[in-house]
């Protein structure tokens, strides 16, 4: 920790003056203009507030196997965008960004992500959502990511990285499937759709949802 | 019943936003949602790239989701606000204190330590719920449906294990 106050001391740049570099980094890439990128963001916080998949009764709710809405919905999302996206890329309206298998990293990290969406009831994603409806505990939460993110970043070349392991490669399904790439593609977003279909519908209610069910029974 | 939308059209509305990022029309990459929590960490820690060679890896991600944290946060008030009206200000949600305890100190503490092992486990994995479950599988990418396993699995034996849900509906 001695190392990050030592750097603090030495530059004289503010937060603002961070986080204005940011939004310029973010201009001079060819990855939409900020507005769209901030517009992108708008729609994605708003459809998970709607949606109400950001409460802690949807995820801690599902890893209690008592609400089901959120593995229903990322499924769906998932097969509809496979097959739209498969074909947009055909028709080179999109492009490939698959990540490489990094087994021990992926392992590793995706049992530490599944404990703690367990109990914190939240993703990276969901998160920032919760926090702008007023929920302190998830705050409280994202203050710890924060220093999580701080951690891996200063013990990245020491600890994580030799954690992580070697890299093998970018492979996706249709790979396997050489000549069949279309109905590898067709097939594998079909039965995703189906799976989110045929997953029983479950549902955990908080209090506030408990009474508008019992009030509209009394009507 | 309640203001909210149900599963299906959250998933084709969801669908139609990774498709309009993905386009060369939109964004021309994939949405991701946790190489930002480092990205913000280095901003305001002040992390020097020179001296953290993860800061110059993650500049140009971290930024692009950056951005999108402010839309998200943005978008998440405005409709907590005004459509579902679901704004409020809570320490504790109604699921920990019926299956965990009724203690807000232990809810903050095990939120601070998983919020901690959180961005670990994101940072390692090279993504999480957006960026490897929903934008990898949706590339049919392996690499997601690996972690996508793992984290399923996971969630539902911690679940099963953290919370007391004996004898409670």
């Amino acid at each position: 920790m001695a190392d990050i106050i030592f750097v603090v001391e030495e530059n004289n740049t503010t937060v603002v003056d961070r986080v204005f570099q940011m939004v310029e980094n973010v201009i001079h890439m060819e990855h939409g203009s900020v507005a769209l990128v901030f517009l992108i963001g708008v729609i994605f916080g708003g459809i998970i507030q709607y949606t109400r998949v950001d409460k802690f009764e949807k995820i801690a709710g599902f890893s209690m196997l008592k609400d089901t809405i959120i593995p229903k919905m990322l499924f769906l999302t998932v097969g509809l965008t496979s097959i739209g996206l498969y074909f947009m890329i055909d028709a080179g309206q999109a492009h490939y960004h698959v990540k490489p298998i990094i087994l021990q990293g992926l392992i590793i990290g995706g049992v530490l992500f599944g404990i703690s969406m367990a109990i914190l009831g939240k993703c990276p994603g969901t998160g920032p959502v919760s926090i702008a409806e007023g929920r302190i505990d998830v705050l409280v939460g994202a203050i710890g990511g924060l220093l999580g993110g701080l951690v891996f970043t200063v013990y990245y070349d020491d600890i994580f990285k030799p954690l992580m392991g070697e890299n093998l490669g970018n492979p996706i399904l249709t790979d396997f499937f050489k000549g069949h790439e279309d109905t590898t593609a067709l097939v594998f977003g079909i039965i995703v759709i189906l799976i989110a279909i045929a997953i029983p519908k479950r549902e955990l209610f908080d209090e506030t949802e408990l009474s508008q069910i019992a009030d509209k029974k009394k009507i | 019943m309640t203001n909210r939308l149900p599963w299906w059209m959250g998933g084709i509305l969801m669908s139609g936003l990774l498709l309009l990022t993905f386009s060369i029309y939109g964004a021309d990459r994939a949405i991701g949602a946790s190489t930002y929590v480092p990205y913000v960490a280095s901003l305001i820690f002040d992390l020097d790239p020179e001296k953290y060679s993860y800061v110059n890896q993650i500049k140009s991600s971290g930024s692009w989701e950056g951005v999108m944290l402010l839309g998200v946060l943005f978008g998440g008030f405005i409709t907590s606000v005004f459509i579902t009206k679901s704004f409020r200000f809570s320490l504790i949600p109604t699921g920990w204190k019926k299956y965990k305890n009724d203690s807000i100190l232990s809810r903050l503490l095990w939120s601070f330590f998983a919020g901690f092992i959180m961005i670990i486990g994101a940072r390692l994995a090279g993504g999480c719920t957006s960026g490897h479950f929903m934008s990898g599988m949706s590339q049919l990418a392996i690499s997601a449906m690996i972690f996508g396993a793992v984290v399923m699995l996971t969630l539902v034996i911690t679940g099963k294990f953290f919370y007391n849900t004996k004898g409670k509906k």
